[in-house]
């Protein structure tokens, strides 16, 4: 609404979705662009669902926001989940390869929902789906899924890599900048390979 | 002081605080409030202290006010009501150093067991009321709260609500704020509320509302935005930004002071538009008092009284009634029949709620406890968890400290044993010790359980008496639990949550002997204390899925076709090979 954008991040608590929410508004702050985030806290930390939404653009009123420019999940049934968030004309980024079940699927009362790339086309979404465990764990750590999806976005968000090494390096903790700078970098080029 | 800042709502308060000059900060945690007090511990010039509870703090907030300290209070809607009693007759006695008190509401209810609108408060106590918008104002707010606590010698409210306490935006800095210092005077006239002198006061309170009122008028906090559209929007804190985006031509009253309300001002606005609406977050505060003018508004019939509001939500409740008529006044305005915020669709992918941890020890607990005939009165914490399926091991959960209450009142009233108490240790220290002396002084029946992880879990682990950790991560003295429950005279048993077998026995026998006593369950938060003794092991040929082992409610169990499978979240607790009755389990060998 009114030139601003609107990026979701979705995920399960622990998943480093706020962090990811942190770097993507600290590139947009360093872009000089004005930016508000919303986040959830309290019971979400126990393998509850997060969302976390950043807004940026020349001027933001509202931090929160029902449709989202951009998703950016974490986990693959978040990603089912982000979808009806976006427009038509969104994208979603996904860690397709990431499946966290929670207790209804476990105790299988419910399925587990499968088939993100017809999901994704049947709302005339582009789906950008990144194996981002296989790219953290080439960076280091497991624990960077989040960041190796970020250098993915950063594929359809409009900031240089100047921003982002700005955003990065104001956003994460000093002793684990460089295994995210490296996820970054290789979630970066993931896409970069793919759409050429 | 030239570099933006990027900051959450509660941090920028903490940050403002600092700015004005406050030198203490206390409270209790509560989503979401948590991170204000937080936040002022990591900074210079404030002192921050975690109290036992919010009617504690803000009773040493006037300590420390009278004594010259510029000082904020900061806890959740609810919490307010703890502190309710010294509030309202604080508002009689007033400040020496200002004293602001900061209160976070929760609209839907996202952390919260009620919705209550704290601005209701304000007209309570006679004070005024604080709306900041987004961090910047929550930055700046802080500096006018203080300056009009001390002139007009009160204490004020400033409310947050989770979209701007847990959102973010960027803050500039301002200049550090110096103001004159303040000291004690003895003055049983002000300080000292018997009768004789509280009457006095009490006239003091309705005239300084009036002068307030006056301030509201012309206070740069309440700004008359020109529009161009033929309506009026009047509305306070985050949701003037969901009103502003969603209607861009509208004129806008945004009212940083919300209370007392500039008549005067709502009156201007209707001097430039045809029609008014209330875009309010809960209670038709300002509706009301709008309505009390005499004047049309559009108000609860359209916008939900529940629940967040957001852009989208604000734009599809008033835009049906923007292209009616305004009416003309001829009968009463009688105040509508508010209307609810839509249900959410119902979810057509499976949800994923909270969850009571793998490895929390104190899940053995609720499993033990299921075993026995009894109601148990849950309290507030994460321990809320073990009433959800599969455990369903809670019956209730009404407010902070309530469980132990309940559980004496309910075995009084039938005469035996029926309920048990279930509360974490420090909400046990918040309001949970005043109800176990009441229930051992009157002869009540009962077992109070106290699940004790050494922590405020819930709400990201704060310190709190019984773990002595203080917010500055400083070490103060650490409250025995056992030894307070035998200072009051209650008998005292404490066992090692993570030895299910001891664990169920002692139960067994506290809930078999006659009495009160108390049952102190221990282990660390399995989110603090992060325990890796290897994953369980599954024997498939003697898993005949029976369903004990799923029936603890761990997220690392799953039913696979005919038996179990341990999953990633695993800790290796071991309660699930405790309760297992044909040996299918087994703890992953230790490497040596």
């Amino acid at each position: 609404m009114n030139g601003v954008t609107t990026v979701s991040l979705m995920g399960v608590g622990g998943q480093g979705i706020l962090l990811a929410a942190a770097v993507i508004a600290e590139t947009a702050s360093a872009a000089g662009l004005r930016v508000k985030t919303s986040e959830v806290h309290g019971m979400a930390q126990r393998g509850g669902s997060v969302l976390s939404t950043v807004r940026f653009g020349a001027q933001v009123f509202s931090p929160v926001a029902r449709r989202a420019d951009l998703v950016i999940a974490t986990e693959l049934l978040e990603g089912h989940r982000g979808l009806g968030l976006l427009a038509p004309e969104g994208a979603l980024v996904c860690a397709v390869s990431t499946r966290i079940l929670p207790g209804a699927v476990l105790r299988r009362e419910e399925p587990y929902p499968e088939d993100l790339h017809a999901a994704a086309a049947a709302r005339g979404v582009r789906l950008i789906a990144v194996d981002a465990e296989a790219l953290a764990r080439a960076a280091g750590t497991l624990r960077a899924v989040n960041v190796a999806l970020l250098g993915a976005a950063s594929a359809v968000l409009p900031f240089s890599a100047e921003s982002w090494q700005r955003g990065l390096t104001a956003a994460v903790p000093a002793k684990i900048l460089a295994v995210n700078e490296r996820a970054f970098a290789l979630g970066r080029g993931a896409v970069a390979g793919e759409d050429a | 002081m030239d570099r933006t800042l990027f900051l959450m709502g509660n941090e920028a308060i903490a940050h403002g605080a600092v700015r004005a000059a406050a030198g203490f900060a206390c409270g209790y945690p509560g989503t979401p409030s948590t991170e204000i007090l937080e936040t002022a511990a990591r900074l210079e010039g404030i002192h921050a202290e975690w109290c036992v509870n919010e009617k504690v703090a803000l009773e040493t907030a006037v300590g420390t006010s009278r004594a010259g300290l510029r000082t904020i209070v900061t806890m959740k809607h609810v919490g307010l009501n703890v502190a309710a009693d010294p509030l309202l007759t604080l508002t009689e006695t007033g400040v020496t150093a200002g004293l602001v008190i900061v209160v976070a509401d929760d609209p839907g209810m996202n952390s919260s067991q009620n919705e209550q609108d704290s601005r209701s408060y304000a007209k309570f106590a006679k004070i005024p009321m604080l709306e900041p918008s987004d961090s910047q104002e929550a930055y700046d707010f802080m500096a006018a709260a203080f300056a009009l606590s001390e002139e007009f010698d009160t204490p004020v409210l400033l409310r947050s609500s989770t979209k701007l306490s847990h959102g973010r935006g960027q803050v500039i800095p301002g200049v550090p704020v110096e103001p004159e210092a303040r000291e004690y005077v003895k003055d049983i006239t002000k300080h000292l509320m018997v009768p004789q002198w509280a009457r006095l006061r009490n006239r003091f309170v309705i005239e300084r509302l009036q002068r307030l009122r006056a301030r509201a008028e012309e206070s740069p906090l309440n700004v008359l935005e020109a529009g161009t559209a033929d309506f009026g929007i009047i509305t306070s804190g985050v949701v003037y930004q969901y009103a502003r985006e969603a209607f861009p031509k509208a004129w806008f009253l945004k009212l940083g002071l919300s209370y007392p309300l500039p008549y005067q001002k709502v009156a201007q606005l209707y001097q430039h538009v045809a029609r008014v609406a209330v875009v309010e977050e809960l209670d038709p505060f300002l509706e009301e008092q709008v309505r009390m003018l005499g004047l049309p508004v559009i108000g609860k019939e359209a916008i939900p009284a529940d629940g967040e509001l957001d852009q989208d939500v604000v734009f599809r409740a008033l835009e049906p009634y923007l292209s009616r008529r305004p009416p003309r006044r001829r009968r009463p305005l009688f105040p509508p029949v508010p209307r609810l915020a839509d249900a959410p669709p119902a979810a057509a992918l499976p949800v994923r709620p909270p969850v009571l941890c793998a490895g929390c020890k104190h899940r053995s607990v609720f499993t033990a406890l299921k075993r026995h005939k009894l109601a148990a009165m849950g309290d507030i914490g994460c321990y809320m968890l073990g009433a959800d399926p599969p455990l369903n091991a809670l019956d209730s959960s009404l407010c902070m400290g309530a469980s132990i209450g309940i559980m004496a009142g309910f075995n009084q009233a039938l005469g035996r044993k029926a309920a048990v108490a279930v509360i974490g240790d420090s909400t046990f220290f918040h309001s949970g010790i005043t109800a176990l002396i009441s229930a051992h002084y009157n002869g009540a029946e009962g077992v109070v359980i106290i699940l004790d992880n050494r922590t405020t879990a819930m709400t990201g682990h704060q310190g709190h008496p019984g773990s002595g950790l203080r917010p500055d991560l400083s070490e103060g003295p650490a409250v025995d639990i056992q030894q307070l429950c035998e200072g009051i005279g209650v008998r005292c048993v404490t066992v090692d949550a993570a030895d299910y077998p001891a664990l169920e026995a002692a139960l067994k026998a506290a809930i078999d002997a006659p009495g009160l006593s108390v049952f102190v369950a221990q282990a660390p938060c399995a989110l603090m204390v992060r325990e890796d003794l290897g994953q369980v092991a599954v024997d498939d040929e003697r898993c005949n899925l029976c369903g004990l082992c799923l029936a603890i409610g761990c997220p690392a169990i799953a039913p696979e076709a005919d038996t179990v499978s341990i999953l990633d979240g695993c800790t290796g607790c071991g309660l699930c090979i405790a309760v297992c009755r044909r040996g299918a389990l087994t703890a992953a060998e230790k490497a040596p």
